[in-house]
């Protein structure tokens, strides 16, 4: 019987999963994302340094950069005369942008990380997914309707040292767009573990008392 | 079953409830931490707990209010004859130096708030006036005439450099 | 002095008695199996739902222009907001998780039948109150997930007759799903938990009045009773315990499996996402209502999937006692309707394929199918069980059972 329930919450789960499933997921490269300080620190610049010409990250402030551990000089230099607590704005003017990206203002990236089904991997994928067509146009795999240009310039990139530096790049700036999505993730997974290690703890403790007091009684049950 | 020995020996069944029951109030209690914690100020109303105040654009007789802490600061440019009137004073009804509440003389910072109600007194050539209830404050903020009760209040704050204080930062 | 302030509350309040008749001395079948922890923990996730809610509520916005930020404020700037928030999106969850289950307990040992069909329909009222709360809890983070989803469900009341348009204009408080929308949600969203807390004090008067089942589906003789207090309230906590360790680990480790992708993207009415789909449970109801194709039928075969649940102690004719246990064609009745909600389940996730749609409208007649065989199937598995030697329990009980119909 338990083991019945079991197999059917587990089918549940594996029903619900493909609902997430995305007809281009199959493309996408899944290769592990780099988390330490030092690569989101390098995707923060890439990001605050070219990204931020065209899109806005309105959830995140010039402060938020100092606690990631980004230099002091670095922020100051990219902020100019804004405050610290201002949000990391598109330089562009939405009207500019519409004019630029044929009607389309750049979406805002503080969310993007989340915003699409494969999170990071999605992102690097898309950084790295474009390429010259066999009639010499632009052309991206992942997101083929896309009006950004090659801004890494992946498709132009020649020998494959020059590749693995374009793709590290994009790994640095997807890194920090999920540090950006979910800035709490890090604090969240260590207290997590402080947290599952004292339920099981007290779980642990409740089942010896438990058995205890049941103990006290003849467990034969009724019937059966 | 193992239990049977242990069965009649109360110590340790008594031990291992009062040790689960104390495991999990002190559990219980630290849950609350997050609820209780979620209604401090948010982070994003503490970073306003710092103001940064540019000097070089206030001409000596001006002031300029700032916000701090959702309260309005003075930040008043003193003339000479502000300063001589104001270190030649003792104070009124709480009297203090004028050398004790700035940092140099031609700045004055104070928090704009009448110390009797809290209504925003208004700046005038003899220094303040409260609409709310007539109180009257000096050129170093200090209260000349009641009701309030105590000098306009000097918050923390520092200079960076000579065209700019940080309000909030020792 | 303890005692001498109970003495007094004692005087004016039957205190110690409520506690004696209700917890201390409230008496319990002692064969009830870990499937009756959920009862209890449904009413934990309610509570923690409560709280983590109220205090959410002191930092979201309930205007159009405000949520979405808000939701973001509160993940990014409120001290421990996004344990919060995490906790109650995964509560969510979790609700229906313990809740279903706890459905899923009482279909399998028959605890809806006589006399519990009141317990059992108050049951179903607390499920209608809690689809409800979840969907217009959904809309208030106010992304696009939220945004298409209240404006799909709310356009089902077209289906009412005469008045259908109406209605759902109605609803809103504007065209389309709007900021009025989203304000009203919030209010009734507040609300709702102290209608659902009501509606379970109720849901436990009438377990209190009938006492609990147990899996041997016969009322047990006093001297099988235990006080719930020591037994079952450590039991529960264990529970707990267990339950608590995995709740935790979603809200954690894994708090973004329950909140779609899409709903990263500020609500945009001018846009669709390419593929909506509702929250997981909702997706067998949602595929029951793709299954037909026409709007009137499809609500109605809707709302009667969840509906029919109450005639469950009038279709279930049998006289042999218990649940699934010593009923071999109930309980394959019973694996066939779960594996066919799972099927169900895949089908409201997918798109809509030619294959899609035939297997939801087949794994949707099955669904009612089952429902309708269950008052023939059940009298024949009577009439089978009683030609063969019963178990001596329950032959003893049946005799009793019908001296006292005789009577």
């Amino acid at each position: 019987m338990i083991r019945m329930l079991l197999a059917t919450f587990s089918a549940l789960l594996l029903a619900w999963a493909p609902g997430a499933a995305h007809a281009n997921e199959a493309v996408l490269d899944h290769s592990p994302l780099p988390e330490d300080k030092a690569a989101l620190v390098r995707g923060a610049e890439i990001v605050a340094t070219n990204c931020n010409g065209c899109h806005g990250l309105k959830y995140l402030r010039y402060r938020h950069l100092l606690n990631l551990g980004v230099s002091k000089d670095k922020v100051d230099e990219w902020r100019g005369s804004q405050s610290l607590d201002a949000v990391l704005a598109s330089q562009m003017s939405d009207e500019a942008a519409k004019e630029s990206f044929g009607g389309v203002v750049p979406p805002d990236l503080s969310l993007m990380a989340s915003a699409r089904e494969g999170g990071g991997h999605y992102l690097y994928s898309y950084l790295t997914a474009y390429h010259n067509t066999q009639d010499g146009v632009l052309g991206n795999t992942v997101f083929p309707e896309t009006r950004m240009p090659d801004v890494l310039g992946m498709a132009t990139a020649t020998d494959a040292q020059q590749k693995a530096g374009i793709q590290a790049q994009a790994k640095d700036v997807s890194a920090f767009l999920i540090w950006a999505a979910d800035p709490h993730a890090a604090e969240r997974k260590h207290l997590g573990s402080y947290v599952l290690a004292y339920l099981a703890f007290m779980t642990v403790l409740l089942y010896l008392w438990k058995r205890r007091i049941w103990a006290r009684i003849d467990q034969e049950p009724p019937i059966e | 079953m193992a239990d049977s020995d242990t069965l009649n020996s109360p110590t340790r069944r008594d031990f291992l409830g009062k040790f689960t029951t104390a495991a999990g109030v002190t559990g219980a209690a630290a849950a609350c931490w997050p609820f209780v914690s979620s209604m401090n100020p948010s982070q994003d109303v503490l970073a306003k707990s710092i103001t940064e105040v540019d000097l070089s654009n206030i001409p000596p007789g001006g002031m300029h209010t700032v916000a701090w802490q959702g309260k309005p600061v003075f930040v008043l440019h003193r003339t000479e004859a502000e300063i001589r009137k104001a270190q030649s004073s003792p104070g009124g009804l709480a009297p203090e130096e004028d050398g004790r509440r700035v940092q140099k003389p031609e700045w004055l910072v104070v928090v704009g708030v009448c110390t009797h109600l809290g209504c925003v007194p208004n700046h005038n050539e003899d220094g303040w006036l409260c609409a709310c209830h007539g109180s009257m404050y000096d050129t170093s903020g200090r209260v000349v005439r009641g009701p309030a009760p105590k000098n306009l209040e000097v918050p923390v704050y520092s200079f960076e450099g000579e065209n700019k204080i940080v309000i909030g930062k020792a | 002095m303890f005692k001498q302030t109970i003495d007094w509350i004692d005087q004016r309040f039957p205190l110690t008695s409520f506690v004696k008749h209700e917890l201390t001395g409230y008496p319990t079948p002692r064969n009830l199996s870990y499937w009756w922890n959920f009862g209890f923990l449904a009413g934990f996730v309610l509570v923690l739902q409560l709280a983590t809610g109220i205090f959410l509520a002191m930092h979201y916005k309930p205007d159009a222009a405000l949520a979405f930020d808000s939701v973001q404020h509160i993940m990014r700037d409120v001290n421990y907001g996004w344990l919060l928030r995490y906790l109650h999106s995964t509560g969510a969850s979790a609700f229906f998780v313990v809740v279903y289950i706890h459905m899923a307990r009482t279909l399998y040992y028959g605890s809806y039948r006589k006399p519990r069909e009141l317990l059992w329909w108050t049951g179903q009222i607390l499920l209608l109150l809690l689809m409800a709360i979840s969907f217009m809890g959904y809309l208030l983070p106010w992304g696009q997930m939220s945004y298409w989803g209240a404006a799909v469900i709310t356009n089902l009341f077209r289906a009412t007759p005469f008045i259908g348009d109406q209605l759902v204009v109605w609803l809103r408080g504007d065209y389309g799903v709007g900021d009025a929308t989203l304000t009203r949600f919030f209010a009734l969203h507040y609300l709702f938990p102290f209608i659902i807390s009501a509606a379970v004090v109720i849901h436990l008067v009438a377990l209190h009045s009938v006492k609990s089942s147990n899996p041997s589906g016969i009322n047990l003789a006093d001297k099988d009773n235990i006080p719930f207090h020591p037994y079952f309230t450590i039991k529960d906590m264990f529970g707990l315990g267990v339950y608590l360790m995995v709740f935790c680990w979603f809200v954690f480790f894994a708090p973004n499996a329950f909140i779609e992708a899409a709903n990263n993207i500020p609500a945009n009415p001018m846009q669709t996402p390419a593929h909506i789909v509702p929250e997981w449970y909702f997706l067998p109801f949602y595929a029951i209502l793709r299954a037909v194709p026409d709007l009137i039928g499809g609500v109605i075969a809707m709302a009667l999937s969840v509906l029919i649940f109450a005639a469950m102690p009038y279709m279930d004719r049998s006289r042999i006692p218990g649940g699934a246990h010593y009923r071999p064609f109930y309980r394959i009745l019973f694996y066939l309707f779960a594996v066919d909600i799972l099927v169900l389940g895949w089908v409201g996730s997918q798109p809509v394929t030619n294959t899609t749609v035939i297997v939801g409208q087949v794994a949707t007649f099955v669904y009612f199918a089952a429902f309708l065989a269950l008052p023939f199937i059940s009298k024949i598995e009577e009439r089978y069980l009683m030609s063969r030697k019963l178990p001596p329990a329950l032959k003893s009980l049946l005799d009793a059972q019908g001296e006292r119909s005789a009577k």
